[in-house]
């Protein structure tokens, strides 16, 4: 039935194959970037002052109220002129590629949800972690990376899959602002060949492959930092505060 | 440094664009949220089902229709089933000889897998004691589904289902990748018509995020609404969840 | 509906008979082969450790839990796998909770119509009508109103109570009612459930209560390790137990 020359196939395959390559490039850059974003404005708008806290559920509203593509579109077609706005005239000269574009609109909208993560679990630990820390004499800096954030994250870690693997599924999006990546390079294939299913579902299993063997990561790695937890018994409430 | 250049003029002569692509928006939530509702509901008593013959199809279901990114999806039916002449032509036509009619389909199946994965987890948090209870008063399956686990799972589910909801609406966005001018395919026309990458993308944002929080607004109306017998706002939730995108 | 597969003279048959019934979990025995005849308006109290089976046995009654031997009889009834003798039994048999178990989204009153409104068809103002005499019986006519979130723990067992009482069953189980409540709350649920047993209907009561248990049993059983080890009159079971097994579990929670 099908009409596909070996050496036809193996053309598409290298495509698909780089593709696949570029799609996990945008996705773990966009995800760096997203949890780097994310756990700097969780931390930052802990804050007590009114304007951040203000400014905070702007931007959290905004960017969870609207869709990633049109974030990505508003990026890639207006970017150049919003960095020529904020740079001058240097910055109006950058061209915005549709990766960057992906990577900066991913990186902005899902660094919402990763602060909401990390707001939420900062204030689900027990309050003697900070007084504890604090009584010790211990410098913010390092109270802050040794004591505090390996806890949230561990608190965090399951809603952190999920944004993991929800956004996985929206890096798919960047293609329509011209990204050559793994489903642009199957639509072209289908295309040519007349063989949609084939390749449609071929790129589907591999999303959905990727996505279970980081869920099953993830498994392992909440398991391994749970029996630590076990071993240390966490004060019962918060209390004792 | 200049302000954005948000061009009133511009804006101003597209609202009727705006609220035509708002409208198809609002269309391709509405009907497959509730085709999508409705076909969860037998594929999660499938899913729950002690049958393995049951069980498992249900599962790959879920499975497939939730991993698989929504643009493919909407790419496997369109330029899959749709393109399939037998399809077009035959007693299916009003599903696959349309963009319309594809879309439908993609973003219904993609709504029922997640909505079977809501629907499941929140029959599951309804106590087993209440079910007993309910057994032990005479109450056949059919009503005790309908009047006891059914109202309390919705109670349980429903901030998921909310925020299934709102990622639904967003994820309508792609449907102009099939031709379908939707909101974001009417901002796109008129970027490409005046090259101004500001206006139209965010008078479309302003409409998607009025669109959602009206959604969110009549989301929190319901469960004070449902939860009106609780002594806190909501009904203790045995499985805390994590907010969903 | 449900008295069509009942026999015409009640009088003659016991409410509960119970023969060689033995219910497993996996290779454990939690029911190994109990033989139990209830009369009809007969009240008995079933004590014993934790783990002896208790709840298993009283859930088998009403098919909560699904017996793997024996025979039980419930007025003249056996109960088979069938779903309809099942569903016949469970309108005759009442169940009270440790937990209450009420629904949490229907007011008390709401919680006492659901089983006649969906089982007897009965409208809402029947319903509403039967409920509100049940409520009145349990004391609590003026927080029908209520949901079970702003009852007190004696309130909310109470409401159970009426709740079970208003499919107007002839035999009432009950699985340690009070021991989930604050010591102030018992009284008031126990001294419902006496009012309840001066009224003739059958009762079988999992409890610790031992002032409840003399004032109101007939008969008190005693379980151990699955099984029936000692049963008698109340007097004569806490004054002179015959086995070693009752007089150390005595010992133990009167202390
Ligand atoms: N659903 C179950 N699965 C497995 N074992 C059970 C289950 N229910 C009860 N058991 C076991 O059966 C025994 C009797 O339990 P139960 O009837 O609840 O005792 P009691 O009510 O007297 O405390 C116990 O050993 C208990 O662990
Ligand atoms: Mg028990």
């Amino acid at each position: 039935m099908t009409n596909l020359s070996p050496a036809d196939l193996a053309g598409y395959l290298r495509q698909l194959g780089e593709g696949a390559l570029i799609t996990l490039e945008l996705f773990l850059t966009s995800f760096a970037l997203a949890f780097t974003l994310g756990v700097a404005i969780g931390v930052a708008t802990l804050s007590r002052n009114r304007i951040i806290r203000a400014a905070w559920r702007v931007y959290a509203s905004i960017f969870m109220g609207v869709p990633s593509l049109l974030v990505i579109f508003l990026i890639f077609y207006g970017g150049s002129a919003m960095l020529g706005a904020v740079l001058g005239e240097f910055g109006s000269r950058i061209d915005i590629s549709p990766f960057g574009a992906g990577v900066a609109a991913l990186g902005i909208v899902y660094a919402a949800y990763i602060a909401e993560l990390v707001r939420g679990a900062i204030e689900n630990l027990p309050r003697g972690q900070f007084e504890g820390a604090r009584a010790l004499a211990i410098p913010p800096l390092i109270m802050w990376g040794r004591v505090i954030l390996p806890q949230v994250m561990r608190l965090a870690l399951p809603g952190l899959v999920n944004v993991w693997s929800f956004m996985l599924k929206e890096t798919p999006l960047v293609s329509l602002a011209g990204l050559q990546d793994l489903v642009a390079a199957a639509k072209i294939a289908a295309g040519a060949t007349k063989e949609p299913f084939v390749f449609f579902i071929a790129t589907a299993l591999v999303f959905i492959a990727f996505s279970a063997a980081s869920l099953w990561v993830a498994n392992r790695l909440e398991a391994r930092l749970d029996r630590g937890q076990r071993r240390a018994p966490r004060s019962p409430s918060r209390a004792e505060a | 440094m200049s302000a954005l250049p948000i061009d009133v003029a511009l804006a101003w002569e597209s609202l009727p664009a705006l609220f035509a692509g708002l409208r198809v928006t609002v269309f391709l939530t509405v009907l497959p949220l509730m085709i999508g509702l409705m076909l969860a509901f037998p594929i999660c008593f499938a899913r729950m089902s002690p049958r393995r013959v049951l069980s498992l199809p249900a599962e790959i279901f879920v499975v497939f229709f939730r991993g698989a990114p929504l643009l493919i999806l909407l790419y496997l039916v369109y330029y899959g089933l749709g393109q399939i002449e037998a399809l077009r032509e035959g007693p299916f036509w009003v599903l696959f000889g349309s963009p319309f009619g594809c879309a439908i389909v993609a973003l219904s199946l993609n709504h029922a897998a997640y909505m079977v994965e809501v629907l499941r987890g929140s029959l599951l948090a309804v106590p087993h004691g209440l079910v007993e209870a309910s057994e032990a008063l005479g109450i056949t399956r059919r009503n005790i589904f309908l009047w006891v686990r059914m109202p309390l799972a919705l109670r349980y589910g429903l901030k998921a289902y909310q925020n299934e909801v709102v990622s639904f609406v967003k994820g309508t966005a792609i449907v102009s990748v099939v031709t379908i001018t939707d909101l974001m395919a009417v901002a796109n026309a008129i970027f490409e018509q005046t090259y101004d990458p500001f206006t139209p993308i965010l008078c479309a944002a302003t409409f998607y995020w009025a669109f959602v929080n009206v959604l969110r607004i009549g989301f929190q109306f319901w469960g004070r609404w449902l939860n009106r017998h609780s002594a806190e706002d909501a009904v203790a939730a045995p499985a805390g969840r994590t907010v969903t995108p | 509906m449900s008295p069509r597969t009942l026999p015409a003279d009640l009088a003659a048959v016991p409410a509960i008979h119970l023969a060689g019934v033995v219910k497993r979990y996996g290779t454990h025995r939690a029911l190994a082969g109990v033989d139990l005849d209830v009369r009809r308006g007969e009240r008995v109290v079933i004590c014993g450790p934790s783990g002896s089976g208790k709840s298993t046995l009283i859930r088998c009654i009403n098919a909560l839990e699904r017996h793997d031997g024996g025979r039980i009889v419930v007025n003249g009834v056996e109960l088979t796998g069938d779903e309809g003798t099942v569903q016949d039994i469970r309108q005759e048999v009442g169940m009270v909770f440790q937990h209450f178990n009420l629904f949490p989204h229907l007011t008390a009153l709401e919680n006492c119509m659901l089983a006649p409104r969906l089982n007897r068809g009965l409208s809402k103002a029947q319903a509403v009508k039967l409920a509100m005499a049940h409520l009145e019986r349990v004391h609590l006519a003026d927080q029908a109103r209520k949901y079970p979130a702003r009852l007190s723990g004696g309130q909310q067992q109470r409401v159970a109570i009426a709740r079970a009482l208003c499919m107007e069953p002839r035999i009432l189980l009950f699985d340690e009612p009070t021991s989930a409540l604050d010591p102030e709350m018992v009284k008031e649920v126990l001294g419902v459930m006496e009012e309840l047993a001066a009224s003739g209907v059958t009762m079988v009561c999992v409890t610790h209560e031992m002032g409840f248990a003399r004032r109101v049993a007939d008969r008190c059983v005693f379980m151990d390790r699955g099984e029936i080890v000692e049963e008698g009159d109340a007097a004569r079971f806490f004054e002179a137990p015959e086995s070693e097994r009752l007089r150390h579990f005595l010992a133990q929670i009167l202390r």
